[in-house]
């Protein structure tokens, strides 16, 4: 499974969202750019710079936006023609302070219930199952306004789960909260993701995504730039090797010369004079790494593949997506 | 040991139809509404400087059926009009505001709702309100008197119940929609609440000020039109300076551009495009 980009084969019934070749225009500001991207179930990060149009994205795929060109699919139904239908099936937890701050938790969450079109009765039940779902505990009959920004967080989530949507917009849910806030945020995340539900993780924060989510979505300037599953993405690219050596640095030097012949070194990173990491692509099984390690005493301490973080991933993204003009 | 997370559990009830949430926003602004102590105050005052000595009169007044002169007094038009007047600043103040202060628009539009059912539903809530001081006593003033009376023209008096009705719903929508328009303009309860009252209050002052030179400057004055407007329903003449059309004009006017001008703002806000 992984997200498609444009051109791939899958159709969009085997994924939850699927937008093609979306087009969104403020005035003379492109949002969306013939956005193009399939996101399968289960529990997806959105990344991409402040105004690439993730904000966007999510707002038209809940029929708030009218598409200049294009479509977006949740499941089997259109935003264009079916936004009401798919507001009932989704969940959205924006990221700036939007709860009403004249009611309490139990009450805002039971209002917001009955507008998804629960009874009062099973909304008022449903409100007290999420709030302790969310770990919102006595503190539910204070009114909203005097709750922490980690509580005011905990309670816009319970709000988007309430109507049990099967497609779940989370825009910054860990914004604002502390260390502990964070990793209770990212438990629940994690464990709504685990009941077959999709969850859109918007984030900045990158470690988070790489942490909750399965697959990522890249947007800059309104375009898909990368997208994927993230252990393919964090696994770095084919054939490049990282080996760490040590010795002293004239035999470090010449090994680095040798190196050079056998296979490309794409980067050098020295850690203090007798230690240094290399980046290697094309060296092969390695045996000629190690026999010319032995042979100009330099000590291999490591060789493995090249693993990235999410981060580097972004930033490669990102330059790629740049280079190509988006 | 510790204690086992709750786990996320989903909802197998059903939803109600997409078309009849609007019901769950009325009903809010209705109960909030009147939890707040400036509509409780505004709505027991108002009754009874206004129909509380009416409802006893017509009890211990013998009368043979109910009159249409009679009951367009009892209605007291300044007294009514002045206080649906203020009692519409009071319940229309929060109604968009403060969803404008604290972003939650979001909240709504990301369900179900559509733009008319949000702003039907805050309306109705707001109407329903200012329903028990303009219609419901009106009204009830109007069935004792017909219940009490000695003669047997008992369909004359349900015209006259029928027309209390009418005078009642105007009184009850007239002011609302200017209300809501105001607090859909500002993220500030109190602004809304004065802008709308001293709305009013500058129109009045300027109808008054521009009658001294022709006196149809008059029909701009809310209370005033109202007044009128309670007189044309009740089929006493109107001042030689006021024809229906100018008045009906101006009530169609007050009433409808305001509403245009809430849904337009609204629509702006929710979608932003």
């Amino acid at each position: 499974m992984f997200v498609a980009p444009e051109g791939e084969s899958a159709g969009s019934q085997s994924f939850h969202l699927s937008a093609k070749n979306v087009t969104v225009r403020f005035g003379e500001v492109t949002a969306l750019d013939h956005f193009t991207a399939n996101v399968p179930r289960g529990t997806v990060g959105l990344l991409g710079p402040n105004g690439a149009g993730k904000s966007t994205f999510i707002k038209a795929s809940l029929g708030l936006l009218e598409l200049d060109d294009g479509s977006i699919r949740v499941g089997s139904l259109d935003s264009r023609h079916q936004s009401l239908a798919i507001r009932d099936e989704v969940g959205y937890m924006p990221e700036h302070d939007c709860l009403l701050q004249s009611m309490n938790a139990v009450e805002l969450v039971a209002y917001l219930a009955q507008i998804s079109g629960m009874g009062r009765r099973d909304s008022m039940q449903r409100s007290h199952e999420v709030l302790d779902f969310v770990g919102i505990d006595e503190e539910r009959y204070r009114l909203i306004k005097s709750y922490s920004t980690g509580m005011k967080q905990k309670v816009k989530l319970a709000q988007a789960i309430v109507h049990d949507p099967s497609l779940l917009f989370l825009d910054e849910p860990t914004s604002g909260m502390d260390p502990q806030g964070r990793e209770e945020m990212l438990d629940l995340v994690r464990r709504i993701g685990s009941s077959e539900k999709t969850v859109i993780v918007s984030s900045h924060i990158l470690q988070e995504v790489e942490r909750v989510c399965d697959y990522v979505v890249i947007i800059s300037s309104g375009k898909l730039i990368r997208a994927g599953e993230t252990l393919a993405l964090v696994a770095g690219e084919e054939g490049v090797h990282s080996l760490t050596i040590r010795g002293d640095s004239k035999a470090i030097a010449d090994y680095v010369g040798a190196l050079g012949e056998l296979c490309e070194v794409l980067r050098k990173t020295g850690e203090g004079d007798r230690q240094t990491t290399l980046l290697l692509r094309g060296c092969g099984d390695g045996r000629a790494i190690f026999r010319l390690a032995a042979e100009g005493g330099v000590q291999v301490r490591s060789y493995r593949p090249e693993t990235l973080d999410l981060e580097e991933v972004f930033l490669r993204a990102f330059k790629r997506g740049e280079s190509n003009g988006n | 040991m510790g204690i086992s997370p709750i786990q996320y559990r989903p909802w197998k009830g059903e939803r109600s139809a997409q078309n009849l949430r609007m019901y769950v926003i009325l009903r809010s602004v209705f109960r909030h509404g009147l939890k707040s102590t400036g509509v409780k105050i505004l709505l027991i005052l108002g009754f009874f400087l206004i129909f509380a000595f009416q409802l006893i009169f017509v009890v211990l007044m013998p009368h043979e059926r109910l009159e249409a002169e009679d009951m367009n007094s009892s209605l007291n038009g300044f007294g009514l009009a002045i206080f649906a007047m203020l009692l519409a600043a009071v319940v229309t103040s929060d109604l968009i505001s403060e969803d404008l202060s604290s972003n939650s628009f979001v909240l709504y539009f990301s369900r179900a709702v559509k733009v008319r059912d949000y702003v039907v539903g805050k309306t109705g809530g707001a109407l329903i309100i200012m329903s028990i001081l303009c219609m419901v006593p009106p009204v009830l003033i109007a069935v004792v008197a017909t219940l009490t009376q000695s003669g047997g023209d008992y369909l004359h008096s349900a015209g006259i119940i029928g027309r209390t009705a009418v005078a009642g719903a105007l009184a009850t929508v007239f002011y609302i929609p200017y209300g809501i328009m105001m607090s859909a303009f500002t993220r500030k309860k109190s602004y809304a609440a004065v802008g709308t009252f001293m709305s009013f209050f500058v129109l009045v002052i300027v109808a008054e000020v521009f009658s001294e030179f022709a006196r149809e400057w008059r029909i701009i004055s809310p209370v005033e039109s109202l007044v009128y407007s309670f007189d044309w329903i009740y089929g006493e003449s109107l001042p030689s300076y006021i024809s229906e059309g100018a008045l009906v004009s101006f009530l169609v006017l007050f009433i409808l551009v305001p509403a245009a001008l809430t849904y337009l703002r609204i629509m702006r806000q929710a979608v932003g495009k």
